[in-house]
């Protein structure tokens, strides 16, 4: 009986590790899955954010959305932009979005949100590559003087003879001598205004734009063809200034440079592309004063491109986003229910090895899972304001003495006000990411409560305080292994992942050693024991 | 950390059976699961059932003077009580001693509790409703348990006199494998659980005399309360208490358990079972109870 049990316990536990092993495997050597899915990458979110102040009559203002590309990855655009009227259109490569409204007065907020997924890209320039004779038609635009890139302007010829002498370089010497001269020779200043070619090159200094016009001048006389870029630099934080870039048609391939922070046939992964052309970021009815900022949050996320390369495997659960997305399940949410076991895992580590007393099993895990849009801190804080409250609450009808299910439902109406209390208060103060407590699991935390008063009457209120801090302390960790973008992509890729999850949990519920909190306690004991 | 922490880390975590302290994982994956089967737990868990078990064994315990489990018996509570001083209101599954009124003494229509409060039957029935409605227990429903109170033994009170003392057995299979002595306090408010501030006191088990004594994990020699001096004393009816506790373990089929013994003038009482006995005896006797355990697994 015994044996038998021990026997199909280890039997059990030998599948649940076996089985995932295997499949994991399989998807790696055989199917050639690239673990390079696993590794984190950096995203950024991006709200940008234009304000108008108008004083009657009709107002439009218009700018440049990003689009995905070779390098970069645009998700999630989402518009919030109130009464003014939002409209998408392509103009040439470039997508264009216009707001409008009539009749504005007063002052007023577009906020256009989205994520990017960039990556690096550096070209190799074969050295001995002749410039071609003859381009497609479609050049023609790419190698024309323009009254701000001044091809045929005198002054560019000369630099040019100076910087290249000799006859007909190849394209390689020619890009490296074109960038070196801009790179030493002509300062970086911080003007924010136009600049063309050939200003930029008679004062010897220029900002982003002068320095690409004088570059695109450059190449175009070499007859390479060449065309500006207009983004921004994601950085940490918020920001006006856009930035300007070129790019050289080489063998096939645009080739970015930037002289003004010395990128030569390479694009850092911070460079958002939002149009390509001589244009202006942003164009507005001149009744307005207008204002724009870009605000940056940098996240470490998964890497989208080689996940959905790797939907089509029915291996995965990345093709069912799909199919839970019909019944109004996010691809966030799904991520972040999946991560629930690893939670429940590392609580139950927590307990049973740690020996930390948390209120409930699940309760951190389901609390971390919450903080997913409040973020760590504001998820403690407003987790802590509600089982502190509500506790006070439950202690207040304890001295009115009512019957325990109606007081129970009175809690429960408690918590919920103050939830929504957080909510509104969050808004109005700015604080969005507290505004998102509403989603906590709302019976979860009228039972926390409830717990956390009756250990406050039956020992006293430091031992449900000490209680409330270990349940915190397995949230924060809870919160860093469910939240951890490699453990995200892992289950994602690897499902099966979720049986070696209940191996572990098995292990554990036979683990009888004792538990660290315990070593404490007996410390003299177990001092007495050892040799 | 160095290698060798490292190692003794691992080795923790993958040979957990070496050590001789026992932790709370094993006294529950070791103990209370095989020893105790969940359908035996209502008999230690619930008093009136807990004494039903003692009562038919012959077990000692205090008087029942009645159980009240619905509302319209508390009609005749006057009555019930008039001929009793002396008693003890108890709900049949309270924890940790919530829920106790000590009745002590009588004035006229109404009694006194040990804390002096005067009280009538009105505010008894209160009281009993209370236990009925399940305030103390974290349960629907419940009974209340009146018992004639236990005079302890004059040894006894003269160490413990803010409350009853008992002696906590632990037992596997019937045989005592360590035991102490636990004293209330005015912080634990007469309640002698370790956890809410009662002492507890060594036991030598071949001469019931008792040694160094723990309060709030810290080693006392008085009572931080009277000054009485607690180790050096004799437990009175120490082979009794013994043999008592015996007799409850065999007629009960929970098989890990800590017996509450308290003694009387006449004798010791069984008070309570408890099917999942705390691990704090042992910092109180230093002594590891995996390894009495094992070798009393090894003797039977």
């Amino acid at each position: 009986m015994r044996w038998n049990r021990d026997f199909s316990f280890r039997l059990v536990l030998l599948a649940l590790v076996f089985l995932p092993l295997t499949l994991m495997g399989y998807k790696i050597f055989v199917l050639r899955y690239p673990l390079d899915v696993l590794l984190p990458t950096v995203s950024y979110r991006v709200d940008l954010s234009l304000q108008v102040d108008g004083h009657g009559g009709d107002v439009s203002v218009a700018t440049f959305l990003p689009r995905s590309d070779y390098r970069q990855i645009i998700d999630e655009g989402q518009n919030s932009s109130g009464t003014f009227l939002f409209s998408l259109d392509s103009e040439g490569e470039n997508l264009v979005a216009t707001w409008t409204e009539s009749n504005f007065s007063g002052h007023h907020n577009i906020l256009y949100t989205f994520t990017v997924s960039p990556r690096y890209v550096r070209y190799l320039l074969p050295a001995g590559l002749k410039i071609p004779a003859f381009y497609p038609a479609a050049f023609t635009p790419f190698l024309e003087s323009t009254p701000g890139i001044q091809v045929s302007d005198p002054l560019i010829e000369e630099t040019l003879q100076q910087i290249l002498p000799g006859e007909l370089p190849d394209i390689s010497t020619a890009l490296i001598a074109i960038h070196r001269y801009l790179q030493d020779q002509i300062e970086n200043r911080d003007f924010s205004g136009y600049t063309d070619a050939v200003t930029a090159l008679k004062l010897g200094e220029a900002s982003c734009n002068g320095k690409s016009r004088l570059f695109a001048a450059f190449a175009r006389k070499l007859h390479l063809p060449a065309r500006l870029v207009g983004g921004v630099i994601l950085e940490q934080g918020s920001k006006r200034t856009t930035h300007q870039w070129v790019e050289i048609y080489v063998n096939g391939h645009w080739v970015p440079f930037d002289t003004v922070n010395d990128h030569f046939a390479e694009i850092p992964a911070n460079f958002l592309t939002l149009y390509y052309g001589d244009l202006v970021m942003f164009r507005h009815t001149p009744n307005i004063n207008f204002r724009s900022l870009y605000k940056t949050t940098r996240t470490l996320g998964p890497r989208p491109e080689l996940q959905d390369s790797l939907a089509r495997s029915p291996l995965t659960i990345l093709n069912l986003f799909g199919l839970f997305e019909q019944v109004g399940i996010s691809r966030k949410l799904l991520e972040i229910i999946l991560m629930l076991p690893f939670g429940a895992l590392v609580t139950a580590v927590l307990r049973n090895v740690v020996g930390l007393e948390t209120f409930g099993t699940f309760l951190p895990a389901l609390i971390a899972a919450a903080a997913l849009e409040t973020g760590l801190w504001w998820g403690i804080f407003g987790f802590l304001i509600i089982i502190l409250l509500g506790a006070a609450a439950q202690r207040g009808l304890d001295a009115l003495q009512i019957l325990h299910a109606p007081k129970m439902a009175i809690l429960f109406a408690t918590v919920i006000i103050l939830m929504l209390t957080m909510t509104v208060a969050g808004l109005k103060l700015g604080l969005i990411a507290l505004a998102h407590i509403t989603l906590f699991p709302v019976a979860i935390l009228t039972l926390t409560a409830e717990r956390f008063a009756q250990v406050q009457a039956e020992h006293s209120f430091a031992a449900a305080a000490r209680r409330l801090l270990m349940t915190v302390l397995a949230v924060a960790v809870c919160y860093g292994v469910m939240h951890s973008s490699v453990l995200k992509a892992l289950v994602l890729v690897f499902p099966e992942c979720l049986l070696l999850i209940i191996a572990c949990d098995l292990w554990l519920g036979k683990w009888v050693g004792i538990r660290a909190s315990e070593f404490i306690r007996f410390r003299r004991l177990l001092q007495k024991e050892a040799p | 950390m160095r290698t060798r922490d490292w190692q003794a880390m691992v080795r923790w975590l993958l040979s957990p059976e070496a050590g001789r302290v026992l932790g709370m994982n094993r006294r529950n994956l070791g103990y209370v699961y095989p020893c105790n089967p969940r359908r035996f737990l209502p008999l230690a868990d619930d008093k009136v059932l807990t004494k039903e078990v003692l009562v038919r064994a012959g077990v000692p315990v205090p008087t029942t003077l009645g159980i009240y489990r619905h509302f319209f018996e508390l009609r005749r509570l006057g009555e019930d009580l008039a001929p009793h001083e002396e008693f003890v209101i108890k709900p049949a599954r309270g924890r940790g001693g919530g829920g106790i009124v000590v009745v002590a003494g009588r004035t006229g229509a109404s009694w006194t509790s040990i804390s002096n409060r005067v009280l009538t039957v009105a505010e008894l029935r209160r009281h009993i409703t209370d236990i009925i409605f399940g305030v103390y227990s974290s349960e629907l429903a419940d009974a209340a348990l009146i018992e004639e109170r236990v005079c302890q033994h004059p040894e006894l009170e003269d160490l413990s006199p803010l409350g009853l003392a008992d002696v906590r057995v632990i037992l596997l299979r019937d045989r005592p494998v360590l035991a102490m002595v636990r004293v209330p306090t005015r912080k634990s408010e007469g309640r002698a659980n370790l956890h809410l501030g009662g002492i507890g006191i060594d036991i030598d088990p071949d001469t019931g005399r008792t040694g160094r004594a723990l309060h709030d994990r810290l080693e006392v020699r008085r009572h931080p309360d009277t000054g009485a001096v607690l180790s050096g004393r004799t437990v009175p009816f120490w082979e009794e208490v013994l043999r008592v506790s015996r007799m409850a373990a065999e007629a009960f089929p929970l098989k890990y358990i800590g017996i509450d013994v308290s003694i009387a003038g006449t004798g010791p009482m069984v008070l309570e079972i408890n099917a999942r006995p705390g691990l704090e005896i042992q910092n109180v006797t230093r002594r590891c109870l995996q390894a009495l355990l094992v070798k009393r697994g090894e003797q039977s």
